[in-house]
């Protein structure tokens, strides 16, 4: 009994407790100091990462059926309400929310020390779990759209936390209004909902999600997919994410690393029994999530920044997930996500702690040789980087080979698809190894012995990553179903592709291994020994080929100028013509011409005032006449 | 016959009159056409019956309003020749204009009707003396609020000539 | 016969006074448009309040009702304050310039 009482309404408290913590917070702005911010707000991470997993574990207990919390209601018809939701799916989120919040919490009160707004950020972060988490938790619709909203809002704040620089600020600019665009589709998607299904609940929409035919079903599900683009940074709303990297290191590793950018994974997770009636919706996920992962990989191999290669690495494996969607293979997508989330935060972690000891230097051309400086940050992303290479027994391999078998298992056109998928991973360890040989291994002659281990505070949270990230792939290995026994309840009527059986599983982990393994002694052999240093490039006619991928790779395919070119300025000439000749001319004119329509008249009508009387007389009796004359002309009534 | 003689002869006498007070040249012409045009149209009254009303018109008029407007041609002058058609830009055209409407109209107005007017209501048959007796009746009784605001207004009339006459006489006295 | 005639075509109806009463109108009406003296004017005024009271009386007569007469009480008693208004005025204007024209009058121009 007690069970369930404590059950019903103590994730609410998890929810709400960051929300709580940012408003006092911003209450006792200039009364705190770095310490008693630093306080509050991790006891309070600490605290909802507790009731967190406490909630999961009684769910764990409770076979994972779940748990609806309806809060009040606001229109009876059609069924809008404001309510939350504990089931497995949003249980895994609310866990790792919260965990992670916590860890990059305590890494930023080092990170951000001596920051002029130091209270600021934990307002802003704190705002944001409490966004994703109303994202996350939500039981229908609207509260998803609060939480969608506010991620956006939050990011953009957090992106463009030191406003001072133009270059932040452009790009939280630019964020928010990409992810607009897919907010455009999102609502739209939502409309479209409301009108088939008379609600925004979850749990009805999915189960007669049979009475809507599949076209309905495709419109909705494209314009929902259109939301999930720009959230997750797919192709072609991702340009945003690069930029974003603008914010504080801590803050990109929670959005844009484990975050806010996989909501629109999880929100197509979400409605899995609406999005398997539709063929073409799944067919073009993966097609842009293919895309998305290919062209961010190639992007991701000759870039100088050290977060932008980190950024352009989440695009690509945020693809993989989206691939995994389109073939059918949730519960692989929802483990990239998890394990995705802890390396990620581990290498953006370690990227921060990189940035801070080299005095907020981020060209890594200008690195190299820091593993004997910064030996725990050196293991630790080393751990991170073979974890995304997916090399066994790591995080990454077991959720990329599930990806890369679920694909391979729907057949037909798939095949081609896998063959992609594989070459993404390859160019994924490669550009990984390529990033980690650059600033630890390689001496590039630079001075660097004034540069020390990052402290305490940092290498921790980058010690308790690392270990997750070796082990937590094992809660869904081919041998251990964890992750689909948390999921099964909400993927009860959904069609999950499955694994393929016995030898071709096999031979499908052994590829994803190869592929792994030979981007690695590729890069290694790039970067590591020079070998391109040592062989005449010019006799195997490489040197042109190569210079044209460094250039195209580093440029993005140039799609960031053709973007800014054909819709910036094309939208600036637009509304430009539009103020001119619109608002200028037609309206602006139209009304003037009404003012001095009336000032041209008035002025004609006043030459009748003479001053002389006897004009007036006359006047009178002109319509002294008028007056007879209709007097004569009109039909009198006789009583 | 009698009737008809004592209908045409004021009526041409204060059509007469009515002519020479527009058309005189001197103001003191104009007046005297004017008395003329009231003393006729007292006659009419008493045709018409209306015997206290003609008395009254008389007196007033013909007595007292006269007897201001010559006075204040003495003062304004006499000898004083001003030019009857000194016009106004277009006032001719404008003058002419109305006046032919106006003709046109009446024309049209008596041949259409061929001469007879169509007053909708047959006259009654019996008279209605305009004595002293009966007038006042109305007067007093079922029209008495009309009345007291006539009052009203004689008292502010006196009151305005008084106080338009009396600033330009002070000026005029300490000047 | 032709006597009898005479006497019924003569017999001096109602639309006779008014008809006097038109034309007395009239005259008056086209003398204040021509004349530009101002008493003049207030004489042609006079003329036209005359004419009025005319159709009153006449009126008075052919519906058999007393109040026409009353009412040209009323308009005996306005007409004469307006006089003693109006010429009250003329004076004083006569007394800031010589002529008792009103086309000098003319300082509320548009």
């Amino acid at each position: 009994m007690w069970q369930e009482v404590s059950l019903d309404f103590i994730f609410l408290l998890s929810i709400f407790l960051p929300f709580l913590t940012a408003i006092f917070l911003f209450l006792n702005k200039k009364l705190f100091n770095e310490l008693m911010t630093n306080f509050f707000t991790l006891n309070a991470a600490l605290l909802s990462f507790a009731i967190a997993a406490y909630s999961f574990v009684v769910l764990a207990l409770n076979k994972f059926n779940g748990v609806n919390i309806e809060l009040f209601q606001w229109i009876s018809n059609p069924d809008i309400s404001i309510g939350f939701t504990l089931d497995g799916l949003s249980g895994i989120m609310l866990i790792l929310v919260t965990g992670l919040s916590f860890v990059i919490q305590l890494f930023s009160t080092s990170y951000m020390e001596k920051d002029e707004n130091y209270s600021n950020y934990f307002i802003y972060f704190n705002f944001f779990v409490f966004s994703m988490l109303l994202l996350v938790m939500s039981s229908n619709f609207l509260v998803m759209f609060f939480g969608w909203e506010l991620v956006g809002l939050s990011s953009y704040l957090l992106i463009s936390f030191w406003s001072k620089k133009p270059a932040a600020a452009k790009a939280g600019n630019k964020a928010f209004v990409i992810n607009r665009v897919g907010d455009f589709g999102f609502l739209i998607g939502l409309m479209i909902i409301l009108d088939n299904f008379n609600t925004f609940d979850f749990y009805k929409i999915l189960n007669n999600s049979n009475e809507v035919s599949e076209n309905t079903i495709t419109l909705i599900s494209l314009f929902l997919l259109l939301g999930a683009f720009g959230k997750s940074a797919q192709f072609p709303l991702f340009s945003w994410l690069p930029d974003a990297m603008e914010g504080p290191t801590p803050a990109s590793a929670l959005i844009h690393a484990a975050t806010m950018v996989t909501a629109g994974v999880f929100m197509l997770v979400r409605i899995s029994p609406l999005l398997q009636h539709s063929n073409l919706a799944s067919l073009l996920i993966t097609v842009f999530g293919l895309i998305t992962a290919l062209l961010a990989a190639f992007s991701a191999i000759n870039q100088y920044d050290i977060k932008k290669v980190l950024a352009y690495s989440t695009i690509s494996q945020l693809g993989f997930m989206f691939i995994a969607i389109g073939a059918g293979a949730y519960v692989a997508a929802i483990f990239h996500l998890v394990t995705h989330a802890f390396f990620k935060a581990l290498l953006f972690l370690g990227a921060g702690a990189v940035i801070h000891s080299m005095h907020h230097e981020q060209d890594i051309r200008k690195m190299g040789g820091l593993r004997k400086q910064m030996p725990i940050t050196a293991s630790m992303m080393g751990v991170g980087t073979l974890a995304i290479s997916g090399i066994p027994p790591l995080a990454g391999f077991w959720s990329k080979d599930e990806i890369l078998a679920s694909v391979f298992a729907n057949g037909g056109i798939y095949y081609i698809f896998w063959a992609l998928t594989l070459g993404a991973a390859f160019l994924t360890a490669f550009y990984m190894g390529r990033h980690w040989l650059l600033i630890f291994e390689k001496d590039n002659g630079f001075e660097h012995s004034d540069i020390n281990e990052a402290p305490k505070a940092m290498t921790r949270p980058l010690l308790l990553l690392g270990i997750f990230s070796i082990f937590i792939g094992f809660i869904n290995t081919p041998f251990f179903h964890g992750l689909e026994k948390v999921l099964h309840v909400n993927l009860e009527n959904v069609e999950v592709t499955h694994l393929p059986e016995g030898i071709t599983l096999v031979v499908l982990a052994v590829l994803s291994i190869g592929a792994g393994f030979t981007g690695l002694i590729i890069a290694f052999l790039f970067f590591g020994i020079e070998l391109h240093k040592r062989i005449d490039l010019q006799k195997f006619k490489l040197e042109y080929p190569i210079n044209l991928i460094k250039d195209l790779s580093f440029n993005v395919l140039y799609l960031n100028k053709f973007g800014n070119l054909f819709f910036v300025s094309g939208m600036k000439n637009l509304t430009r013509k539009v103020a001119v000749v619109v608002d200028g001319m037609l309206i602006d004119g139209s009304v003037n011409f009404v003012s001095t329509a009336f000032n041209k008249t008035s002025k004609i009508t006043s030459t009748t005032q003479t001053g002389m009387v006897r004009n007036y007389v006359v006047y009178f009796g002109l319509f002294l006449l008028l007056l007879i004359v209709l007097f004569i002309a009109t039909p009198m009534v006789q009583s | 016959m009698f009737e008809a003689f004592l209908f045409f002869a004021p009526a041409s006498l204060i059509i007469l009159g009515a002519l020479i007070v527009i058309f005189a040249k001197n103001p003191v012409h104009n007046a005297m056409g004017l008395v003329m045009t009231l003393v006729s149209l007292a006659i009419i009254y008493i045709t018409l019956n209306a015997t206290f009303v003609a008395m009254v018109q008389m007196l007033v008029y013909a007595g007292a309003v006269m007897t201001l407007f010559l006075f204040v041609i003495m003062m304004i002058g006499v000898d004083k020749k001003e030019q009857t058609t000194d016009s106004i830009k277009g006032q001719t055209f404008l003058v002419s204009g109305v006046f032919l409407i106006l003709i046109s109209l009446l024309v049209y107005v008596a041949v259409s009707s061929d001469f007879k007017w169509d007053l909708w209501f047959p006259p009654v048959e019996y008279d209605v003396e305009g004595t002293p007796q009966l007038i006042a009746g109305t007067l007093f009784t079922a029209w008495i609020f009309p009345f007291e605001i006539i009052s009203i207004l004689l008292i502010v009339a006196t009151a305005a000539a008084i106080a338009l006459a009396y600033d330009t006489k002070k000026r005029n006295s300490n000047a | 016969m032709t006597r009898r005639k005479e006497i019924a075509m003569l017999e001096v109806t109602t639309d006779w006074y008014l008809s006097l009463a038109a034309i007395l109108f009239t005259i008056g009406f086209l003398g204040m448009m021509i004349r530009k003296n101002a008493l003049i004017m207030f004489m042609c005024i006079e003329l036209m309040l005359n004419a009025v009271n005319l159709t009153f009386i006449s009126a008075s007569k052919h519906f058999g009702q007393i109040e026409g007469q009353v009412f040209v009480f009323f308009v005996l008693v306005v007409a004469a304050a307006e006089v003693v208004v109006g010429l009250a005025i003329i004076v004083s204007i006569f007394r800031k310039q010589s002529s008792a024209s009103v086309d000098v009058l003319n300082v509320a121009r548009g």
